[in-house]
């Protein structure tokens, strides 16, 4: 709009000056490829369910990999849901704070998350893949699956709760070393992440460890649905927060630098974590709206817990709109919209994470429309949902970190990213391609195109007399789905090309960002002390006392949770299990 | 801070407050909104009729309760039991008349099902053991679709049963 040029161009980072952290940088590069080798089998199936709804069967041809859809939707579910976002996360939320901190990790833990984690994914691998496991991501019982699934899901689930006990050692060992002080941001977010995702991790591990393991290995013969479907969705609520929060961290803590700005509120960051953790916990079972047994009254407090939990995600929508904003003024952009036009677009990275919080406005939006029970019936296990969650963790999660691995593989490997021009194609493809099938997904379930449905099986009439009304959205989903495709193999052209046979040049240093305000400062890369009571914030301070939060929402999640399985406890159902794939 | 920085910061900080509380007012206004289904219960919430420790008793009292008919239980209201089952309802095909009340009294006999009534709200999970219930009024005639929308198997997607919607005969 106005004349004024802007800097053109990507933010030049600084260079790593600190070789000392080759341990931690291999360590690191592990929990990266192994996430991403994960997300490569799980987005190189995802195309064909996309076809499914618009009623190509692509099934027939793949006989010899899958057997039905139905397998392979849980190969799909369970690697990127799963072993995905789990490596990429346990290994950033140690390796940030690490840096930041200037503390070593304990690389016997951090390891041992690695291998348990490794030996988890791979037994359920096994699990999938020869068939006697096709019972979704979610696998409610009485769907009976091979005790290889469910111990390799417990032993996955052990291991990605490791990362705690790392950060508690490292918070503590600065703490000494700076009395006194406020948790530097990155470190307390990271902190705060594990914390949620230890406590909701209670509810699978008790599911996966009383019940499935045992029921699985014989040694009990039935099994309670409604008990373990409550079970699950203690974890499987906070589990879409253990997703998106590691991709916050990068947008409060890193990404503002990477556009050439400042973090514009560090207290309220911390606040929304704080938030994150205190509300997700409880409100699991309003993926139950639709389920009997549960009581009126308590429907409605899931409601308002629901509406809650949606309150920090809108304060990191406009916390980070900010701090853009101000690195596009930064720039030399002007105007209502000059600011987001200056912004480095030309860094993959930035890129990558900008247009993953786009999609987010499309995400955040239509999960309120879950959360608000009669519209949920409307919705609920049709398409609309898995439309939803994959402008979630299909772009938020999935893109923040392929705008990650762009900055994270040169800082790791000392090598250049093969095109910068193919990676940017690859985010833009994603972006478009994603947003086209959420919209498909999203409008066909409003004619009651039902989720997990092999419905391109059904005879071509049937599939037409149901679904024919849904014509323009199932194709929308299947262009999408095409469209992601190639942006998945363009991604990992560029990640796996750049891994091989990057240039050799200077490690970027890890882009740390400082704040506008509040008591975290980055200059060289490592956390400023800032101490409480000197220019830390009123708020900053009171939020330092994390195992005050800690109890207060497991005391919030005992109070939401008796009531629901109250009846579920009295009534139990002993059913036997079933295998029917 | 360069004079930027403390004008922008400044700024930014009122606006911060102004959002959080237009955040937290609309939030308030959705959740007073759904709030009033809760007083005014159109009936489409799902409740519960009852629990049963073997799994094949709820399909039992639901048979006893006249599977395959539908039962008038008032001058304008119907009940309808229905079982889900691998890979079926029973009754596959269910006659109502236009205009009357039909609860549904719906639960399953081996794994989950999920009884979703096309172009309606309709939407309850089966549940082996448990007997839930919606209740809903077709204000149109013709054929309503019953698809199971919670996964159950091979064959989960061809799960299909039918509401039939008739004109009301001329009183
Ligand atoms: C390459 C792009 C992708 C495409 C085209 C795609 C497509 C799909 C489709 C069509 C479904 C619904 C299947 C059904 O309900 O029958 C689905 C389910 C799912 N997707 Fe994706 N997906 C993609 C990437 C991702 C990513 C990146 C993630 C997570 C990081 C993800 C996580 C999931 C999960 C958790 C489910 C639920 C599975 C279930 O209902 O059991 N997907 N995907
Ligand atoms: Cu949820
Ligand atoms: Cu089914």
């Amino acid at each position: 709009m106005s004349g004024r040029a802007f800097t053109p161009g990507p933010v030049v980072y600084p260079v790593e000056t600190d070789e000392g952290w080759r341990p931690e940088r291999r360590m690191m590069l592990l929990f990266l490829i192994a996430g991403f080798c994960a997300l490569l089998i799980g987005a190189s199936i995802g195309p064909l369910q996309a076809l499914n709804y618009d009623g190509v069967n692509a099934y027939p041809a793949l006989r010899s990999i899958f057997h039905t859809y139905y397998q392979g939707l849980t190969v799909h579910g369970v690697l990127n849901g799963y072993v995905f976002t789990f490596f990429v996360t346990c290994g950033l939320l140690v390796y940030l704070p690490a840096r930041e901190l200037g503390q070593r990790p304990s690389m016997a833990l951090w390891g041992a998350c690695f291998g348990l984690m490794a030996v988890g994914a791979l037994s359920l691998i096994y699990a999938m893949f020869d068939n006697s496991s096709s019972v979704l991501w979610t696998f409610y019982p009485p769907l009976k699956g091979s005790p290889f699934f469910y111990l390799g899901m417990t032993i996955l689930t052990l291991g990605s709760v490791q990362p705690l006990p790392v950060l508690l050692k490292m918070r503590a060992a600065w703490k000494r070393a700076h009395p006194g002080c406020v948790t530097p941001l990155v470190t307390y977010m990271s902190l705060v992440t594990m914390l949620m995702w230890a406590l909701a991790g209670v509810g699978a591990l008790s599911e996966l460890i009383l019940q499935l393991d045992p029921w699985s290995l014989g040694l009990i013969g039935t099994i309670d649905p409604m008990i373990n479907r409550t079970l699950f969705w203690l974890t499987g609520h906070p589990i879409v927060y253990f997703w998106l929060m590691p991709a916050y961290i990068s947008w409060y803590g890193l990404l503002s630098r990477q556009a050439g700005g400042k973090l514009a509120s560090d207290p309220m960051a911390r606040m929304t974590f704080a938030l994150l953790l205190i509300f997700s916990l409880p409100v699991g079972s309003h993926h139950q709206f639709s389920d009997p047994g549960f009581s009126q009254i308590w429907r409605a407090i899931l409601v308002v817990l629901t509406m809650s939990v949606a309150i920090p995600s809108i304060i990191t929508a406009f916390t980070l709109g900010l701090s853009l904003e101000y690195a596009g003024r930064m720039r030399g952009g002007s105007g209502l919209v000059g600011w987001f036009r200056a912004l480095p677009w030309s860094d993959p990275s930035v890129a990558a994470q900008v247009l993953g919080a786009l999609t987010f406005i499309l995400g955040g939006a239509t999960g309120i429309v879950n959360g608000s029970w009669e519209l949920d019936a409307i919705v609920h296990n049709t398409t609309f949902v898995p439309g939803h969650f994959h402008v979630t963790v299909g772009s938020v999660t999935a893109m923040t970190f392929m705008g990650l691995a762009f900055w994270m593989i040169p800082h790791l490997t000392g090598r250049k990213l093969i095109s910068r021009r193919i990676a940017l194609f690859s985010v833009w493809t994603w972006f478009v391609g994603m947003s086209i099938f959420a919209i498909g997904m999203q409008w066909a379930g409003l004619y009651g195109l039902p989720r997990r449905a092999w419905v391109s099986a059904l005879p071509h009439d049937t599939y037409h007399a149901l679904y024919g009304v849904a014509a323009t959205p199932t194709t929308l989903i299947a262009v999408g789905g095409v469209i992601l495709w190639v942006a998945t193999y363009s991604f990992f052209l560029v990640f796996f090309g750049t891994l091989l046979f990057g240039r050799r040049a200077d490690r970027p240093a890890v882009p740390f960002a400082q704040a506008l305000s509040g008591p975290v400062s980055h200059e060289t890369g490592v956390a400023i002390p800032v101490a409480t009571g000197h220019g830390a914030s009123v708020l900053a301070n009171r939020l330092e006392h994390v195992w005050a939060l800690v109890g207060l929402t497991a005391v919030a999640t005992v109070a939401a949770y008796v009531p629901i399985l109250w009846p579920f406890l009295h009534n139990v159902t002993h059913s036997p299990g079933w295998v029917l794939w | 801070m360069t004079p930027f920085d403390e004008a922008f910061h400044a700024s930014a900080e009122r606006h911060e407050r102004a959002f959080i509380v237009c955040v937290i007012v609309m939030m308030a206004l959705l959740t007073v909104a759904t709030m009033f289904y809760v007083v005014h219960d159109f009936g489409l919430v799902t409740t519960t009729q009852s629990f049963h420790s073997d799994p094949t008793a709820a399909e039992r009292e639901v048979a006893a309760a006249d599977t395959g008919r539908v039962v008038k239980t008032g001058p304008n209201s119907y009940a309808v039991h229905i079982t889900g089952k691998a890979w079926r309802w029973t009754p596959g095909v269910i006659h109502v008349p236009e205009g009357a009340e039909v609860t549904f009294y719906v639960t399953s006999s081996d794994v989950l099902h999920g009884f979703e009534i096309q172009g309606t709200p309709v939407n309850l999970t089966a549940v082996p053991g448990v007997v839930g219930t919606v209740k809903y009024t077709f204000h149109r005639t013709g054929v309503f679709r019953i698809i199971c929308n919670e996964y159950c198997g091979m064959m989960h997607h061809a799960m299909i049963g039918q509401v039939i919607v008739d004109a009301r005969a001329a009183e």
